[in-house]
């Protein structure tokens, strides 16, 4: 399976040109969503500063190189990828010869990197002047921190993610992964650039896009935020209850095994009112604990918490989590395993719905990869092809999209402005 | 005249939870969003935190967050009465955003199919727990179920407690993220000329990609990704990764990364401010010479050797006890500026009072003040989750009370007699 240059068809994106001057994940995952519905990408990197993800695994059983990793592979289905030294003036030009081409200008890179390649909104309008140009800063183009470090792994802590979540007797951990990378700032700039477009087919206007990434990642803490602007409290981690229901938590059931180990196995439980609890009970077989009257309203189950999650525990720790979801799905109750990877692929309902997707790479195998976010029922998008190999379009971007000849092709690699 | 990137669109918002905020990306955005809630009450008003812990339903700051610049009108989709008038605002309507149990509008005449003989153009988005099909697809949802089912919770938290659920809605978060896109890219499509569609969303599959390299670390190596606490992945710990105290709270540190100065930085900071100890001298100093991540793997290589191992690690022990104590005597927010001034990665473990008085969010005027005429005072919000040049993101109306404009759309838009409005409000119908 391979793409080329050609306009898709009939998509919502078709005959949209995008540059992605993107890496690592808030950039590249947008961008895979655009060719995913019928965009042109090209991915746009270079070997004198790879994309991280490729030298971070998992990689396929004995091998590792740079094409192979299942971490930069999943975000970049559907792409053409070009390799461009822009710190060479070749390089350069074939940039902006390219940014001329698109309608769509994407970069993650570091305000102080953008400045230097001289890639500010200024400067693209006069190559395009209809350009959607779409800025992902960590901390913004202007203001103090304006040249601060980050990536995931800190800004989680600095938007308040990790003080917020988990148990308050634990350290603030955060969630074991670099969680606004992967849907929160790449879903927030796909609405902000899909917006653009609408605009754009009204007007004929472009316009630049600034996606300050803590920005981003704070705007759904607002709650919290307004406890503390409007009550003056400061919110902290409380685990895995709400105020508003009881019980609520992912409760222990029978242990599995795996490779010839024990492996715990949860559900996540959740009782929001009345009918839900008495399904619950039902569920259990209604014991006799149950039928206390303290028990009877969210008011009483929110005070005795505690009590009630001990005696749930207890019923789900002889089961297995499967047949706890399904026996409190059936009485209505809000119940889910707490699915690891394997469970993830293996689920019969996403197999059912086709949600991950088995593409063949050419060095990596036949691998999965995440599916479209959402499903259009016309035009429901569509992994082309499996993510590119460094450079692999080299030629085929030089030539049908750049219009260069053999010789400027031949000039570029010796340049080393492809690169 | 600031124009705005959806304002020839309309939306009929019968969101739940799950896609509350859906709607509002929206509606920040420019579309004429008309939330729709049940005379008898909309449940997501009964969710806090509340307006100085009043907890009635005009009073809930996330609903004032998640409904900013909506219109609000009530109506009982389940009267016969209820759907005619539903009926005639749909023939108004580019979009309807739903979030009922998948085939309940279709078992009261208001399913895509029906919806679209009104108005062959409009684009249905249903954001459930599981989508519209399959063998889960009647399956109870809430957002903790949603994040356990979507594989993000098991990666959270200690090995010792049970998986930690996200704070903050997150699985509604993501899904209503996911949801205003899927909108978007079926109104690009009828821009084409291409027609409406329905517009399905899963809170599991929004979410799978949140699971970072799980899923494609079992398709490749069968091997499953855990939650592994405070330590993350490292064996020990090792100074300058990770949570540490401060006077005023905490800072999380990742020093010795790609792209920042190496450790021997923070050493020189710590010399200046007298708090060095004795790091300058060895075997402290040499080890610190080469602390960065690739230095681990060369420690498990000395797992053949005990004695040599036994040493290393006191060694990094020691370095990792003063480097805490440095941290314990600075703020976090000097570990962070200064740190960052140095380009060592250290970033606040922002409260959410730190949020609100970070100096760049400051800065950018991030937050926002709206002004709630019924309560005679105004309230800081949260601010953009970008910034449109030319189609700026901005609050230009709070959240709607309970059918506040009803007269609007029922009376001046479908032509209702005042009369009218009255009579459907006696019989429940608004």
């Amino acid at each position: 399976m391979s793409i080329d240059a050609t306009p898709t068809r009939g998509q919502p994106l078709s005959g949209i040109k995008v540059a992605d001057f993107s890496w690592f994940g808030a950039g590249p995952i947008c961008a895979e969503n655009l060719a995913t519905f019928g965009a042109t990408v090209v991915r746009v990197e270079s070997e004198a500063h790879l994309d991280g993800l490729r030298s971070v695994g998992p990689f396929p059983p004995g091998k590792n190189t740079y094409n192979v990793s299942g971490y930069f592979n999943n975000y970049n289905a559907g792409k053409l990828d070009l390799t461009l030294n822009l710190n060479t003036p070749l390089g350069k030009r074939m940039a902006e010869k390219l940014i001329a081409w698109s309608d769509i200008f994407l970069t993650n890179f570091t305000p102080r990197i953008i400045e230097r390649w001289g890639l500010l909104y200024e400067e693209l309008v006069r190559l395009r002047p209809d350009i959607i140009a779409v800025y992902q800063p960590m901390q913004g183009y202007d203001g103090p921190h304006k040249d601060f470090m980050g990536f995931g792994a800190v800004l989680s802590p600095i938007t308040g993610y990790n003080e917020l979540c988990g148990f308050p007797e634990r350290p603030p951990m955060g969630i074991g992964t670099n969680y606004p990378d992967y849907v929160i700032n790449p879903g927030h700039t796909l609405v902000a650039i899909l917006a653009a477009l609408h605009h754009r087919r009204k007007t004929g206007h472009g316009q630049r896009i600034e996606l300050a990434q803590i920005e981003s990642s704070v705007a759904p803490l607002a709650p919290a935020l307004m406890d503390c602007t409007v009550n003056g409290r400061v919110e902290t981690r409380a685990g895995n209850r709400l105020p508003h229901a009881a019980p609520h938590g992912a409760f222990r059931c029978r242990d599995g095994e795996w490779n010839g180990q024990p492996e715990d196995r949860w559900c996540a439980i959740a009782v929001f009112d009345d009918a839900q609890w008495w399904g619950l009970v039902a569920a259990m077989g209604s014991p006799a604990w149950a039928k206390d009257e303290r028990f009877g309203s969210h008011a009483g189950r929110k005070a005795h918490e505690d009590e009630i999650d001990a005696q749930i525990s207890g019923w789900t720790a002889g089961r297995p989590a499967e047949e706890v979801m399904a026996l409190l799905q059936s009485q209505g109750v809000p119940a889910g395993v707490v699915q690891n990877a394997r469970d993830m692929l293996q689920d019969e309902h996403l197999k059912a719905r086709g949600y991950y997707v088995y593409l063949d790479h050419p060095e990596a195998g036949r691998t999965a990869y995440d599916g479209p976010p959402f499903r259009l029922s016309k035009t429901p998008g569509v992994l082309r092809s499996p993510a590119p190999l460094l450079g692999e379009h080299n030629e085929l971007v030089c030539r049908e999209i750049l219009g260069m000849s053999d010789e400027e092709i031949a000039e570029a690699l010796i340049a080393q402005a492809l690169y | 005249m600031t124009t705005c990137a959806l304002d020839d669109l309309r939306i009929l918002d019968l969101a739940g939870d799950i896609g509350i905020y859906a709607a509002k990306l929206l509606a920040d955005l420019g579309a004429d969003v008309i939330r729709i809630e049940p005379p008898s009450g909309d449940p997501a008003r009964r969710i806090g935190p509340f307006y100085h812990d009043d907890a009635s339903p005009e009073r809930s700051l996330s609903y004032f967050h998640l409904n900013t610049n909506k219109r609000g009108i009530t109506l009982d989709l389940t009267s016969d009465d209820g759907r005619a008038l539903f009926r005639r605002l749909v023939a108004t309507a580019d979009v309807v955003v739903e979030t009922f149990e998948p085939g309940f509008l279709d078992g009261i005449g208001l399913g895509y199919d029906a919806l679209t003989e009104i108005r062959p153009n409009l684009i249905l988005t249903s954001i459930t727990g599981f989508g519209q099909d399959g063998p889960h697809a009647r399956y109870r949802w809430s957002d903790i179920v949603g994040v356990a089912m979507g594989g993000m919770m098991t990666l959270a938290g200690d090995k010792a407690d049970p998986p930690n659920m996200p704070y903050g809605y997150q699985g509604y978060t993501g899904a209503g993220i996911q949801a205003a896109a899927g909108t978007l890219m079926a109104v690009l499509q009828r821009d084409n000329g291409g027609g409406g569609q329905h517009v399905d969303v899963s809170m599991q599959e929004a979410l799978s990609i949140n699971q970072e390299t799980a899923m494609q670390t079992f398709d490749m190596t069968g091997a499953i990704r855990q939650r592994t606490g405070a330590r993350g992945a490292l064996p020990i710990d090792i100074a300058g990764i990770g949570v540490y105290d401060c006077t005023d709270g905490q800072v999380f540190a990742y020093l010795g990364t790609p792209g920042g100065a190496p450790w021997s930085a923070m050493l020189e900071w710590m010399t200046d401010a007298g708090k060095a100890e004795d790091l300058n001298d060895d075997p402290y100093r040499e080890m610190i010479g080469q602390l960065n991540l690739r230095f681990l793997t060369g420690l498990a290589a000395l797992a053949a050797d005990p004695p040599k191992l036994q040493a290393a690690l006191g060694t990094l022990g020691h370095i990792y006890d003063v480097f805490s104590r440095f941290c314990k005597s600075q703020s976090k927010w000097t570990l962070y500026e200064e740190g960052q001034r140095r380009r060592l990665m250290f970033g606040v473990v922002s409260t959410p009072a730190d949020l609100v008085k970070n100096p760049q969010l400051q800065a950018r005027a991030w937050l926002h003040d709206v002004h709630h005429d019924e309560l005679g005072e105004t309230l800081r919000y949260a601010g953009p989750p970008y910034r449109l040049s030319e189609t700026p993101w901005a609050i230009h109306r709070r959240a709607p009370l309970p059918g506040e404009h009803n007269i609007d759309v029922y009376g001046d838009e479908l032509g209702l007699s005042l009369p009218d409005v009255e009579a459907l409000r006696a019989r429940g119908v608004v």
